[in-house]
């Protein structure tokens, strides 16, 4: 089973973008002659994974380290640091330079930083003095393809960065990816942006365009007609509910990195090898969980059990019946796909010991009521209960925002009470965490009236009887919640923003849209002349591509909903997904939490 | 800016963890809540401080008298339950009244450190 996707169905031709990233790190570690030992920054090693295996590396006879504060072990006179342009790093590197010249190592240093060099951080090598000890250089590497209709730019604290520390550098990373998608795909003609984040995006995006032009008459059709920027701010509700779709639960109970989830062998069915882990991977090169990883889990349950089943009919035919040698044909080819399904019975049964708690059945049930915005007193309570039960802080944050964002804020007691509990039940030290949600606006004092409710109205984001056997709307997702994220973006590819002006100013930040490069007559860059025109369908039948940019993170759930969106009949156009990192309410509550930094 | 500096304060202990040097790092949080008192808006971060400052000692009064370095840098509930669970009912009721712990909360952490210690016949009684 290939741990990389095999991206031969992409809508867009992803597999060139994975293969020029191959080409330029391949180049570089070929440019340094002899045997050398590439010693990885942690948090690069899963991209880079997905870009080159690591069997290719070793069979350039390269040794693989991953970057610690232990000095590097290794025969190799050549050492190559592929790093983000980050203070730690830098502080790791030259103690190791240190520690080889004390011990009178003589080293060669080629130090890249992905994707770009800083100031700042080459400044600390010259005071370290090991700057002029090594060879710089840069891999730009921008985004990963994470499957045929994901790209991920691979920023896991841009929201962090952006709304705590008002830092901006991410935002211009997204922009140079896009650019750099522009560069091969054409220029995108429409843009869309909803909040803060996004709108500086676009700008930036529009600056890098007139410095650096792609040129728009060579390229007859731009191979990606729409761009939407949404930032997570707008939507901090969805991430914060449990995901109910197959890959979701997978992310939220066993959390997928990079395309794989890492599990205890016992789990997958081998006996003994106790405490062993193994890797499996979760993208659409495997047509069974390409089938299921969109779908509800109670339906999962369902698909697998009749797929055994049918299984198992063929196979008392075969044993029974004469065949013809055509039937038997058929059936060996039925068994091949028998490992598939063992593995995803194996995983679905994983799974339903987590989900039929009644633990977290109850949870569910609250996600809704909150969401719901009717029973404040209820949902309070049970926040209360669960700091005293000291639940998971991560858990307790969670439902916490949801709340608060939901209501707007709480008011005043209640904010310093339940504060008050957090830090007796969890320590002080969750003080700066506390105080980073309240900069970020997910925890916070009430100030205005809530607004939820008339948003839950107008973009009916709760459905009553939501079938999620045979869905026929995006909130089978969450089991009768559609989340707001997505249906903004239903809306903004049917007619773009002008028909839901009113609810757009209820949603925080601004929007924005507008046509560039020679569809434009002017240049429309101020809010209120954006275009009016849906999308205009390419005239050789090809289904145009919508590129969908999260600013701060996406969960599966939603790019499941993507996914369900544009498989739609009478739905023109194909979606892909442009993330700054996959995320689930866990993984975005610990980004929060200081001493993840 | 005020505020920028006092948490920059606050936060500095914290990194030094695990250190003996308990004094000075009380100090610090001490020196952190009379900066937050000095402005109106962080009548809650003063307060926080305050008791942060307050429970360390006491954690380190209780690390004195019981000889276990166990204390230090958990929370007020942890601690409960860790007197509890050692059977000290006294500093645990200490601990509770001066931080204001709420019957509820109480409630919770006692069950909790009973059924840890398997101690059926107190939680039968309670």
């Amino acid at each position: 089973m290939a741990q990389i996707p095999n991206l031969d169905n992409a809508p867009l031709n992803l597999k060139s973008i994975r293969e020029q990233s191959q080409r330029e790190l391949v180049n570089i570690l070929k440019n340094i002659r002899g045997k050398k030992c590439l010693v990885i920054d942690p948090k690069l090693s899963g991209s880079l994974s997905l870009i080159v295996p690591t069997s290719t590396l070793k069979e350039y006879g390269i040794e693989l380290r991953l970057l610690s504060a232990e000095p590097v072990q290794t025969e190799c006179t050549k050492v190559v640091y592929f790093v983000h342009p980050q203070f730690n790093s830098m502080r790791f590197i030259s103690s190791h330079v240190h520690d080889d010249a004390s011990k009178g190592l003589q080293r060669e240093y080629f130090l890249y930083f992905v994707p770009r060099r800083s100031v700042a951080c080459e400044k600390i090598l010259e005071e370290e003095k090991v700057h002029n000890l090594m060879t710089i250089g840069e891999y730009p590497l921008y985004m990963v393809p994470l499957d045929e209709d994901v790209l991920s730019f691979e920023l896991d604290l841009a929201l962090k960065e952006w709304q705590v520390d008002g830092d901006a550098s991410s935002l211009w990373h997204i922009a140079k990816a896009i650019h750099k998608l522009e560069f091969t795909f054409g220029l995108i003609p429409n843009v869309r942006a909803k909040g803060k984040a996004s709108v500086r995006v676009a700008e930036i995006l529009n600056r890098m365009q007139t410095e650096e032009p792609v040129s728009t008459s060579d390229m007859s059709i731009p191979e990606i007609n729409t761009l939407i920027l949404i930032d997570r701010e707008v939507d901090m509700v969805t991430p914060m509910c449990s995901q109910l779709t197959y890959e979701g639960l997978l992310d939220e109970f066993l959390r997928i990195n990079n395309g794989s989830v890492e599990i205890d062998t016992s789990i997958m069915g081998a006996q003994q090898q106790d405490g062993k882990k193994m890797k499996v991977p979760l993208n659409s090169s495997d047509k069974l969980f390409k089938e299921i990883r969109d779908l509800n889990f109670e339906v999962v349950v369902q698909v697998l059990r009749q797929k055994a089943t049918s299984m198992k009919q063929d196979y008392t035919e075969v044993t029974t019946m004469s065949q013809t040698v055509s039937e038997l044909k058929d059936f060996v080819k039925k068994l091949n796909s028998l490992p598939e399904i063992t593995r995803h019975i194996n995983l679905a049964q994983h799974l339903s010991t987590f989900t039929s708690k009644p633990s977290f059945l109850g949870l569910l049930d609250m996600e809704h009521t909150i969401i719901e915005a009717q029973s404040y007193d209820i949902c309070f309570e049970y926040i209360e209960e669960m700091i005293h039960k000291q639940e998971p802080l991560n858990k307790v944050l969670r439902l916490l925002i949801l709340f608060s964002v939901t209501n707007s804020g709480l008011p005043k007691k209640h904010f310093d009470y339940l504060r008050r509990e957090l830090l007796h039940s969890y320590g002080f030290e969750h003080m700066a965490t506390l105080n980073n949600l309240e900069k970020a606006g997910l925890l916070k004092k009430q100030e205005t009236k809530s607004n939820w409710a008339t948003i839950k109205r107008a973009l009916q984001l709760v459905v009553e009887d939501t079938d999620t056997a045979n869905p026929n709307d995006i909130s089978y997702v969450f089991s009768g919640y559609a989340p707001l994220s997505i249906r903004l973006i239903q809306n903004a590819v049917r007619s773009g923003w002008r028909p839901m002006e009113e609810i757009l100013k209820l949603l925080p930040g601004p929007h924005f849209e507008a046509k560039r490069g020679k569809f434009s007559s002017s240049s429309s860059f101020d809010m209120s002349q954006g275009s009016l025109s849906s999308i205009d369908k390419v005239a050789d039948g090809r289904r145009s591509l919508v590129l969908v940019v999260f600013i701060g993170g996406v969960t599966f759930a939603e790019i499941s909903a993507l996914r369900f969106l544009s498989a739609q009949e009478g739905m023109a156009y194909d979606l892909i997904v442009g993330t700054t990192k996959i995320i689930n309410g866990n993984s975005l509550a610990e980004t929060f939490s200081e001493n993840s930094s | 800016l005020l505020w920028k500096e006092s948490w920059e304060i606050g936060k500095n202990p914290m990194a030094s963890n695990g250190s003996p040097l308990h004094g000075p790092r009380i100090k610090r949080i001490e020196k952190a809540q009379s900066l937050f008192s000095e402005t109106k808006e962080h009548t809650f971060e003063s307060k926080a401080a305050e008791e942060h400052a307050k429970l360390l000692r006491i954690q380190h009064e209780l690390e004195v008298s019981t000889k276990q370095a166990i204390f230090v840098d958990s929370s007020i509930s942890d601690t409960i339950r860790t007197c509890i669970v050692l059977g000290n009912h006294r500093a645990a009721m200490k601990v509770k009244t001066e931080f204001k712990v709420s019957e509820k909360r109480w409630y919770w952490l006692k069950v909790f450190a009973l059924a840890t210690i398997r101690d059926w016949d107190a939680l039968e009684k309670f």
